[in-house]
């Protein structure tokens, strides 16, 4: 491949910080750069880790006849707070935390919770569930799944807009209306 | 811009906002000197924006605000959305003794603090009119009830505040508004204490300075629930919605934002004031602006500070502090003491509509017995609903029931409880300059030495036993009661530090909020 069509292969839009000297060069430029793209959205999480966050998310928030947590992007959300928002000793509490899970599957004859059967995974989550007042471990970072995951899903546009359908604007108060669930 | 105007006027919060509006529609040529920036409603209001539009989707630029703001992010309203109209902690230093916190939350833009308030308005009455008499607390106040009530009257017809009329003597009914309705868990709240304590403990709606219906050209309120955001349709109080476009209506008003007041010029040929010292907010020049008359509307502390800040071989400590009691008697109240109960009743009712505030409980200790622990007393801010999905983190379970319940059911309904009590003035909670600590415009910056003390504290313990004595007059489950440790200053409401009285000797401003060093220069905010 050519310099100059390299170039056009990264495309117009992208502001190259300087020209390479010689084709092979622009080429590997052109595949890191292609690299961070595909990366973006994971910072912290890496791809062993955001199946797991991807499937134990999905899990929490499934799709149902409404989007789930996947559809609207919740991993790349808990991978942003993981990569901006938490501090260091909250990164590296959740990540050990991931990977306590995948040791607690040994437990239960797999050597990884991703290779757990739909019914063991099941019951592995609901057992973490009650032990996330413990705090540590694989039940912390369960934990802080499900918290960002219910925040991530509900606050997401999808939800907000076709799912809750929230509303700015009412023309007066009325805290008497009958409500029955729909559940 | 000339450089002498009739009036000065130093902030342009609620009390600037309200002195401007006075001074210019009296005819006086005004100044309003803002330390902070302007603010355009149509650009800086931000009460519609969603979570996703926001990187952190609400929950804060975490580092950024550990950073610069560390102790403004202390309060709720300091948030993703909302953080601009609060200031930089770095730029806006304060010292404070070792164990001693003092959270100063401070908003320097146009409309100060008047953007992000609680818009929760409430009269005195002569039991807190009379309270440092009888008690022998502090010095006598120089006016009563009968003596307000006018103003109050005058007010209160202006801003718009919504209430209901209790005929309570210690919180006098105002000037209101039809307010929103109970909602209906807390109607039947209010009919059970109404029964259980015969009235003594009364759930009232919120006496608030937000509109139910249209007012003086202001929008009623179409409860988005976002107010300390800032809000397009004007319908809350505050100087930028009201009383400051009031003064410009005028043609009397000039306002120059970006004009940090560094002290009061003091002129000892007329034994007056003769105007400021500012420094230009952009540039750091230090020029000066004379008037007739100097309002120091600056928010309790900044506006003892300049007093502080301005020394002259006649006052030498400072003007005002002839009695040596400026910068004393440091008060806020005290909040964090409550409860959290479920409700037994109203399960298939729901709300419509986010209201930014919801009920209150007026004083009733010390009111008619006289309480073994403590002086004083304090109100509850409350309300009764239910939550939506935000009760998800907290809910057992995941999967598709757990998803379609947070989607389309509610929580219990949740009534709370939260105490804000009154703090007594004491001398040795006090500001001072601190001399070697200056702010980022070179302006001498303040030490605050504040403590609450047994009386407070005794008080937020009672708090907790009467919320949680109510929630179970009501057969309220799962009631859980908290009692924060809160330093001062959190309220928000801090007052005191030059305060009035009928004294020169032992007081710093008149009943008429002139100081008595300097007649000309009027404190017509909390600090008096």
């Amino acid at each position: 491949m050519q310099r100059r069509e390299v170039v056009k292969f990264l495309g117009a839009a992208l502001a190259l910080p300087f020209i390479p000297r010689n084709a092979e060069a622009a080429i590997k430029l052109g595949a890191d750069l292609h690299r961070r793209l595909a990366d973006v959205p994971f910072r912290t999480l890496n791809p062993d880790q955001q199946k797991l966050v991807t499937m134990i998310a999905e899990m929490i928030i499934p799709r149902t006849d409404t989007p789930g947590a996947t559809d609207v992007k919740v991993p790349e959300f808990i991978d942003l707070i993981l990569t901006e928002w938490a501090s260091d000793d909250e990164r590296n509490a959740f990540l050990a935390g991931l990977n306590d899970m995948d040791v607690q599957a040994v437990a239960m004859g797999s050597p990884r919770f991703l290779e757990l059967t739909e019914v063991k995974r099941g019951e592995f989550l609901t057992g973490l569930d009650a032990k996330r007042p413990q705090k540590i471990g694989a039940a912390h970072a369960f934990d802080r799944i499900k918290t960002l995951t219910v925040y991530g899903y509900f606050t997401s546009e999808p939800v907000q807009v076709d799912v809750l359908e929230t509303q700015m604007f009412f023309n007066g108060y009325d805290g008497n209306v009958p409500f029955t669930p729909r559940v | 811009m000339a450089d002498t105007y009739d009036a000065i006027v130093v902030g342009s919060g609620i009390s600037g906002g309200w002195a401007a509006k006075e001074l210019t529609e009296h005819g006086l040529k005004t100044i309003v000197l803002e330390a902070g920036r302007p603010i355009d409603p149509a650009i800086d209001y931000r009460e519609h924006v969603m979570p996703f539009e926001k990187r952190y989707r609400g929950m804060g630029n975490r580092h950024q605000q550990e950073r610069y703001q560390p102790i403004q992010s202390q309060c709720g309203a300091c948030d993703e959305y909302a953080s601009k109209f609060f200031v930089n902690d770095l730029d806006n230093p304060y010292s404070t003794p070792e164990g001693k916190p003092f959270s100063w939350i401070r908003g320097r833009q146009v409309g100060g603090k008047s953007i992000m308030w609680g818009r929760c308005v409430f009269r005195w009455s002569d039991l807190d009119y009379e309270a440092n008499a009888r008690e022998g607390v502090g010095v006598d106040w120089p006016i009563r009830y009968k003596d307000m009530a006018p103003w109050w009257s005058y007010v209160e017809k202006f801003v718009g505040i919504q209430g209901r009329h209790e005929g309570l003597a210690q919180l006098p009914d105002g000037e209101f508004l039809k307010p929103w309705p109970l909602n209906a868990a807390e109607q039947k709240a209010r009919e059970v204490l109404l029964t259980k304590f015969n009235g003594e403990r009364l759930i009232t709606n919120m006496r608030l300075a937000v509109l139910t219906e249209d007012h003086l050209g202001r929008q009623k309120c179409h409860l988005c629930g976002n107010c300390y955001r800032g809000c397009v349709t004007l319908s809350y109080f505050s100087s930028l919605n009201s009383t400051l476009p009031a003064a410009r209506k005028t043609g009397n008003l000039t306002l120059r934002p970006f004009s940090v007041v560094h002290s009061v010029i003091y002129d000892p040929k007329t034994k007056k004031a003769s105007g400021v010292r500012v420094v230009d907010g952009n540039t750091k020049e230090m020029f000066e602006v004379k008037a007739k008359v100097v309002f120091l509307c600056a928010a309790a502390l900044e506006s003892t500070r300049i007093l502080l800040n301005s020394l002259s071989p006649e006052f030498p400590t400072g003007l005002g502090n002839s009695s040596g009691e400026l910068g004393h008697n440091l008060m806020d109240h005290i909040m964090g003491g409550g409860a959290t109960g479920e409700l037994p009743w109203a399960k298939d009712r729901r709300e419509l509509g986010r209201r930014p505030d919801a009920i209150y409980v007026p004083r009733f200790r010390n009111v008619k017995s006289k309480h073994p622990d403590f002086q004083r007393g304090y109100g509850f801010e409350g309300r009764a609903e239910r939550a939506g999905w935000d009760r998800g983190a907290s809910m057992p379970g995941f999967g598709a029931s757990f998803k379609k319940s947070l989607i389309g059911d509610l929580g219990p309904w949740e009534m709370s409880f939260d105490g804000f009590g009154e703090m007594l003035p004491r001398h040795e909670n006090y500001i001072s300059i601190d001399p070697h600590l200056v702010d980022a415009w070179g302006i001498p910056a303040l030490h605050i030495n504040c403590k609450y003390s047994d009386n407070e504290l005794k008080m937020q313990e009672d708090m907790v036993v009467t919320a949680t004595e109510m929630l179970e007059a009501m057969g309220a489950k799962n009631i859980r009661t908290f009692k924060e440790n809160n330093a001062p200053g959190l309220v928000i409401h801090e007052t005191g530090t030059a305060r009035m009285g009928r004294d020169p000797k032992t007081s710093v401003v008149n009943m008429h909020n002139q100081v008595w060093d300097a007649p000309n220069v009027f404190m017509t905010d909390g600090a008096c």
